[in-house]
């Protein structure tokens, strides 16, 4: 129309918000299954935790590899001669792989019965679970000129919405079961909260960020983003949940139901508006 | 890219640059059109592209014209981010080019650059077989190392692109940026740019309070595009 | 791998230059820079490309080229580095050029309709039943009147043989495209200075007025001029001054952009004038040695054209005229340039004669920075030449429009279905007047599918215009870079010929026209006997080129056509200099331009037997060869008399004004306060209607909103995106509103070139239809990624036709419409225009020519002039 006018795709499509997703549900169950072994409420989820963790991980590292406009090339993230250390994808990489091999020595040690090495694994388990929600996150930061992402809390949020995420699934998986929703309910009580207290944040910083962290904080709260974002993720997702776990009617497991339910939701949500909501504007760029 | 080109001379190292007279540009798109046929890019994507605002109000109006490419920074955080150095910096030249065969298409280097130089090739394209790789504006590294300007500057009819080397301090582009004031795009990137600017209006290349202000004029274009690339 | 290998020892080549010049400071010592073009790599493969250097065609101003070939496929076109006019650049359209060739939809076999006219059902047919066919039609044409063979061209950059081959077949009915093109500005200058266009000096210039040309987009010379534009704007600090009614780009970077009212520029340049003269800032000695006027003349004249009288029709303030006129005479050296914004209205010739006077009452005529004559070089025709028809054509020379000596085409539909001359065969060459002309497929369409009025429509094209899509037979002709063809423009200050030469084999079965029409005239005449076959006795394309080149004094003994064919242009005047983008000569300086052309001295065998009269005049056989001026014989301007004729007496004798005058068109006058002139401008990535079909175009411009002022939107109440109903006295539209600063308030703008309904499928966005019968290129992966969905709205339904009584040209700009907001039923993309209503608007405009009832009317002051019986028993004008 009436001017020359340029656009850009985005970077990321909507298909890598599922797999952030993914990832989150998949360090949470790991969380949960080395939590297994220092809270005994949680005993009966350390193994479906622990497999859960390993089947999300497949489903995980195809979607990423799908997402590859090359998915043949995968490999060439593990070439050595190619690896690229200020990369946080490169770290990413390394660090799923290694979550993957620690994952398969965890649930061989599971199933053999290993008791004493078996809480070890599920520490290092863990913890590289730790680092998939960190390097998310940090793949979202270093890109410096977007807005929100450009945020140190963004790892900070990847990991309070994977201990949110994965709690929720562990609420779920642990359904009629009273001791473990109750442990359950904590987590998921104060990482929907800390998720909601670092979205406030997000937002002020946003939209006091100079106009093109203006502009996409409009984007973020109008529209169908907006719904998504405030409606689905802000207040459906973490506030609601927050309030009604905290609430005294919070310990009904039916209510530790919705609340789980309404987090995964929320956190799906999320992940896509804070994967998209960033790059509309640099299409226009 | 063939090992060869990382050699480095030394001494002798030379950095190339472009300068943009943007009092020169007439908006022609000549650069454009040269870069899409020396390289064959598909249609959706560009190497170069010459966005434009019509600025004052009538009857007291004028168009100022942008041409827009990579800049080769001297910091480019599109390598910094390749996970597998698909994407890196020439030390000589200064060119940052990409390795289509390494590349895997994780489009990290796209979301780290800040200005939109970098785009996803589509499967289709008209007779070059590289395609669902990352690619963006060489600099023209193949023509420049035949001692020829880039194919944008060679058609350039306001003559407002010029290239050449800035550590020669008799070459036109040291000349240029020695003898103007120049401007690069967002420079609190830190990424050094090199493409220079002259005459730029700081309204066009920095984010004012409106330079993401949806333009009306945009929206059935932009809609277009967006189903088109299922943004 | 897809990069050249680049080996440590060609990188370090490069930079052994560089490396000694670093040294020194000084810039006198230059660097090692790369060179701009010449040669061409492939990216992928690294290897050098085959370089042909050609002329581009893809629009009308020529410029050098040269084409790179991989795989026998042009993968590139570069300007030609040797050109003096090009030096090395192609606009966006030049670097686009191979999409002719290699367009999918590209018709590549001889056509026959089979279904009715318009249905697009096609017939592969053999060149021999194609041309067996057509030799039909032709002989029983010619049995009746070689005249009822009528053609007309548009794009005709054959050298000549268009004109041989009607010539050979006897007919006389041959027309242009000119009067919907710029001829009312060639009508405007040729009577005054001989030439009909200039050169302004803009790279020396230090003032430009520029009214209405849109010269950093279209105009002629986009690209060779645009380069002079930048050069003198930021390396000479010149000043330029825009009218248009409309932001153009050419207006956006001007220093001012003067919005005028439509149609008025003629005013405000009597009135600058007016300022000139009153303040005595004229060049005197110019004007009383090299006009047909004197000073004094010229004051007591200009006196009626006062700035307030300008100010109150164009809307141009009072101060900025009087500012500009003093800008204008005192700032030294300055250009003025015109193109078809002042041109193209009822009285188009006189706004531009108006506008030529201020070069010329200045004295910038033919200065370095000023307003220059033409520099153009010609070429022999082949021998022998067919002579003269025997009869003329009405539709050729309308005795109406004795002073249109480029035709009034546009209104040769209406006079052909009055009539007043039958058509038996019509061809069409490079013309879709179905798209281009106003009234478009309402009165071109109309024509074309009327089998009594055209009974045998026979199109030379490569592509399905909307002109071929209404054919009986389509005879492909090649696009230009398959082509041989001579040329030459005045498009700098240095002439030069040039060529076009195939770069590869012709596609499919494609014929070059010249060896297309040399085919059917064999058929014609396959013994001779009809004294046709003479004329048409060469090989093929390039036999034919050396009868035009290789006896070309200099050029011949450079090498004729073998030069053209190694460096596509001649003389070459220097190297362009990759430091400076400029030609230098051997020493390493910037070329000179040779100026003041009208003081060249004549010889001492020019004088031999010539006469001088009082006058200075110098005269030989009954001819004026030149003006004696202070002793010296010079050349003088290439005039009947060799003077500037400020005072064209051809003019008075049809009863117009001989003077520099300006005549308000009396619709605009009357207009009501809602409604607006709708105008219609050229975008610098498409050409007229061929381009829609190249994609890299496209994809920049593909659509086509109305441009409206935010004022008017808002009396509207429409904003950008919105649907708006156009509606003119012949017509409506609808389409969507673009809302800018950058236009008149009283104007709406539509761009040409968009909303086709044939052309292929990337112009429709058919992308998804299979291919038709008559689509024979290859298919490009590419067209899976056009993502726009919008192809435009084309105006000229709603165009009714306005013929410039003097001119001839078409008023393109002149339009009174409707604008409101779309109604329920309004659907974007609606477009319709009435037969019986473009014929009242034939009627209307017909009263103006000098036979008409308004001629008279407008001309009051020309109350002596004896009428139109006065002159019938002239012959017709033209050439
Ligand atoms: N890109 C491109 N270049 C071309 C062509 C092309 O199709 N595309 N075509 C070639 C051909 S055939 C031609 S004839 C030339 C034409 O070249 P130009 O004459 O330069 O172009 P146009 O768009 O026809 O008209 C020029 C300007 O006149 C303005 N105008 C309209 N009415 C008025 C008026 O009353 N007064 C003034 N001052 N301005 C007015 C329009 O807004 C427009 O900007 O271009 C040639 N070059
Ligand atoms: N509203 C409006 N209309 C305008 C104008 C305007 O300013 N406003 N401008 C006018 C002007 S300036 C002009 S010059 C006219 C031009 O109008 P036309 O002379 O009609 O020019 P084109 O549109 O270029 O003609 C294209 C036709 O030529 C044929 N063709 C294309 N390429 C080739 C080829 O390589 N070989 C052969 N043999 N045929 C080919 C195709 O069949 C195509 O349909 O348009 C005019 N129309
Ligand atoms: S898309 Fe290719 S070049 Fe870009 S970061 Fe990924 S691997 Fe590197
Ligand atoms: S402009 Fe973008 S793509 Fe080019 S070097 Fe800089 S960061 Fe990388
Ligand atoms: S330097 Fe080369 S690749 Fe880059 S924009 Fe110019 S022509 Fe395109
Ligand atoms: S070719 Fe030169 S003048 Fe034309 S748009 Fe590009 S930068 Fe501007
Ligand atoms: S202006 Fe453009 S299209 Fe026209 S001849 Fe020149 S390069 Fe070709
Ligand atoms: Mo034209």
């Amino acid at each position: 129309m009436g001017d020359y006018v340029w656009f850009h795709d985005v970077s990321w499509h909507a298909s890598y918000a599922v797999y952030f997703f993914v990832i989150g549900i998949l360090a949470g169950l790991s969380f949960i299954s080395y939590g297994s072994w220092r809270t005994p409420a949680l005993r009966p989820l350390r193994e479906k935790a622990a497999y859960g963790s390993f089947l999300l991980l497949g489903v995980g590292g195809l979607l990423l590899i799908g997402d590859l406009s090359q998915p043949l090339r995968f490999l060439n993230i593990l070439n050595p001669a190619y690896l690229n250390l200020t990369s946080p994808l490169a770290w990413g990489a390394l660090n799923i792989v290694a979550f993957g091999i620690a994952s398969v020595v965890y649930i061989l040690a599971l199933r053999k019965g290993n008791e004493k090495n078996g809480q070890l694994l599920a520490l290092i388990t863990a913890l590289l679970a730790l680092g998939l929600p960190i390097y998310t996150g940090f793949d979202l930061t270093v890109h410096q000129s977007r807005p929100v992402w450009n945020t140190p809390i963004m790892p900070v949020l990847f990991v309070a919405l994977a201990i949110a995420s994965g709690s929720a699934v562990g609420a779920l998986l642990a359904a009629g079961n009273a001791e473990a929703q109750k442990v359950l309910r904590e987590y998921m009580l104060w990482s929907a909260g800390a998720v909601a207290v670092m979205l406030v944040s997000i937002m002020g910083t946003t939209n006091y960020g100079g106009s093109a962290a203006e502009l996409t904080f409009m984007i973020m709260t109008t529209g169908s983003m907006g719904l998504l974002f405030i409606g689905v993720g802000f207040l459906a997702g973490s506030v609601a949940p927050a309030v009604m776990l905290f609430a005294p009617m919070g310990r009904s497991p039916s209510v530790v139901l919705v609340s789980a339910l309404l987090i995964l939701a929320g956190s799906a949500a999320l992940r896509y508006v804070l994967l998209m909501a960033p790059q509309q504007i640099q299409t226009l760029y | 890219m063939s090992e060869g080109s990382k050699v480095s001379t030394g001494g002798g190292k030379r950095r190339y640059a472009m300068v943009v007279d943007t009092r020169r540009c007439i908006g022609c798109m000549a650069c454009q059109v040269a870069c899409k046929a020396e390289y064959d890019t598909p249609l959706g994507v560009n190497r170069t592209w010459v966005p434009y605002k019509v600025v004052g109000k009538y009857p007291n109006v004028k168009k100022q014209f942008l041409p827009r490419l990579c800049n080769h920074c001297e910091d480019p955080p599109c390598v910094r981010n390749c996970p597998v150095e698909a994407t890196f910096r020439v030390e000589d030249g200064g060119f940052v080019l990409q390795r289509y065969e390494r590349c895997i298409g994780c489009r990290s280097c796209m979301a780290a650059c800040p200005y939109n130089a970098r785009f996803m090739l589509p499967s289709h394209r008209t007779y070059t077989p590289i395609t669902n790789v990352v690619d963006k504006c060489t600099f023209c590294f193949h023509r420049v190392t035949q001692n020829l300007v880039p194919a944008c500057v060679q058609t350039c009819i306001g003559r407002s692109r010029v290239f050449g080397d800035l550590n020669d301090p008799n070459s036109e582009v040291s000349y240029l940026v020695a003898k103007n004031a120049t401007q690069v795009l967002r420079p609190e990137e830190g990424t050094k740019p090199h493409v220079f600017y002259i005459g730029a209006d700081r309204n066009a290349t920095e984010f004012g309070r409106d330079a993401y202000q949806k333009r009306e004029v945009m929206e059935p274009e932009r809609s277009a595009f967006k189903n088109h690339f299922k943004i | 791998m897809e990069m050249p290998k680049v080996t440590r020892r060609t990188f370090l080549k490069v930079s052994a230059g560089s490396g000694a010049a670093a040294a020194a400071a000084p810039r006198l010592l230059t660097a090692m820079e790369n060179d701009l073009g010449g040669k061409d790599f492939g990216p992928v493969s690294g290897a050098e490309r085959k370089a042909i250097p050609v002329n581009c065609h893809v629009c009308n101003i020529q410029d050098g080229a040269i084409a790179y070939v991989e795989n026998d496929r042009v993968v590139k076109l570069e300007g030609n580095p040797e050109h003096v006019s090009t030096r090395g650049r192609l606009c966006a359209k030049g670097n686009s050029g191979m999409w002719y060739s290699y367009d999918p939809d590209r018709i590549l076999y001889p056509l026959k309709r089979v279904g009715a006219r318009g249905e697009g059902k096609w017939k592969r047919i053999t060149w021999d039943e194609a041309l067996a066919e057509l030799t039909e039609k032709l002989d029983a044409a010619l049995k009746e009147d070689p005249n009822t063979i009528m053609l007309k061209y548009g794009r005709n950059r054959t050298g000549g043989s268009i004109d041989r081959f009607m010539k050979t077949l006897g007919s006389a009915t041959v027309v242009n495209h000119t009067s919907v093109c710029e001829s009312s500005k060639k009508i405007g200058m040729e009577p005054t200075w001989g030439p009909d266009i200039e050169t302004p000096d803009f790279a020396n210039a230090k003032y430009v007025l520029n009214f209405g040309s849109n010269v950093l987009e279209a105009s002629y010379f986009h690209n060779p001029l645009s380069q002079r534009v930048t050069e003198g704007r930021v390396d000479n600090q010149m000043k330029i001054v825009t009218f248009d009614v409309r932001l153009s780009n050419t207006a956006g970077f001007s220093d001012e952009w003067i919005p005028v009212f439509p149609a008025t520029d003629g005013a405000v340049a009597l009135a600058i004038g007016h300022v000139i003269l009153r303040e005595d800032l004229q060049d005197s000695d110019f004007i009383n040695n090299w006009t047909n006027v004197t000073v004094a003349e010229l004051k007591e004249h200009y006196k009626q054209y006062t700035p307030e009288w300008a100010a109150k029709i164009s809307g141009v303030p009072v101060a900025t005229i009087e500012r500009i006129a003093r800008e204008f005479a005192t700032t030294k050296p300055a250009t003025l340039f015109t193109y078809r914004g002042p041109a193209k209205h009822l009285y188009g010739s006189y706004n531009e004669k108006a506008c030529m006077m201020l070069p010329i009452m200045t004295g910038n005529v033919e200065k370095k920075g000023g307003y220059c004559l033409p520099r153009g070089m010609g070429w022999p025709q082949p021998m022998p030449e067919p002579g003269k028809p025997a009869h003329d054509s009405v539709l050729a020379h309308p005795p109406e429009y004795p002073l249109a000596a480029h035709k009034v085409s546009h209104l040769v539909p209406f006079w052909i279905a009055e009539g007043r001359q039958k058509i038996n065969v019509y061809f069409t060459y490079q013309d879709n007047p179905v798209y281009t002309n106003p009234g478009s497929m309402a009165v071109w369409g109309k024509l074309f599918k009327d089998e009594k009025l055209i009974p045998y429509l026979v199109s030379m094209s490569p592509f399905m215009g909307e002109e071929t899509a209404l054919a009986d037979l389509i005879l492909p002709d090649c696009p230009y870079l398959e082509r041989w063809e001579p040329e030459s423009m005045p498009n700098s200050l240095w002439p030069w010929l040039g060529i076009r030469q195939p770069v590869h084999k012709s596609l499919g079965e494609s014929r070059e026209n010249r060896v297309l029409l040399r085919d059917i005239i064999h058929n014609l005449d396959p013994d001779g006997k009809r004294g046709m076959k003479q004329f048409w006795d060469f090989k093929d394309g390039e036999d034919y080129m050396r009868h035009h080149f290789d006896n070309v004094p200099g050029l011949k003994e450079a090498g004729g056509l073998d030069f053209l064919k190694k460096h596509g242009v001649w003389p070459i005047y220097g190297k362009l200099d990759p430091k400076t983008g400029k030609v230098s000569d051997k020493t390493g300086r910037e070329i000179k331009a040779d100026y003041g052309l009208y003081l060249k001295e004549l010889s001492a065998a020019d004088m031999a037997g010539a006469t001088v009269d009082g006058k200075g005049i110098i005269s030989k056989n009954g001819k004026a060869i030149g003006v004696r001026r202070e002793g010296k014989n010079c050349v003088g301007f290439p005039t009947g008399n060799r003077l500037i004729n400020v005072r064209v007496d051809q003019w008075a004798d049809y009863g117009f004004n001989p003077m520099p005058t300006f005549k308000r068109i009396p619709w605009h006058e009357a207009m009501k306060e809602d409604e607006l002139i709708l105008s219609t401008f050229k975008l610098n990535v498409h050409k007229q209607s061929r381009t829609a079909a190249v994609k890299w175009l496209a994809e920049i411009a593909h659509s086509n909103p109305a441009w409206m002022n935010p004022e008017t939107a808002a009396k509207l109440g429409v904003k950008t995106g919105d649907l708006v109903r156009v509606e003119s006295a012949v017509g409506h539209l609808v389409t969507k509103a673009y809302v800018t600063e950058g236009i008149h308030p009283k104007v709406v703008s539509i761009p040409t070139g968009f909303g086709h309904w044939e052309y292929g499928r990337l112009a429709t966005l058919k992308l998804k239809d299979k291919k038709g019968e008559y689509s024979h290129g290859a298919d490009d992966p590419d067209l899976n990624n056009v993502w726009w969905d919008d192809k435009g709205v084309h105006p000229n339904n709603i165009i009714p036709v306005v013929a410039d009584p003097i001119g001839g040209s078409q008023g393109w700009y002149d339009t009174v419409v409707k604008v409101t907001k779309a109604g329920p039923n309004d659907k974007y993309g609606d477009s319709e225009g009435n037969w019986e209503k473009h014929v009242a608007a034939y009627k209307e405009t017909m009263r103006y020519a000098y036979t008409g009832d308004l001629h008279r009317k407008m001309h009051p002051e020309m109350a002596a002039w004896a009428g139109p019986d006065s002159v019938k028993h002239k012959a017709g004008g033209g050439h």
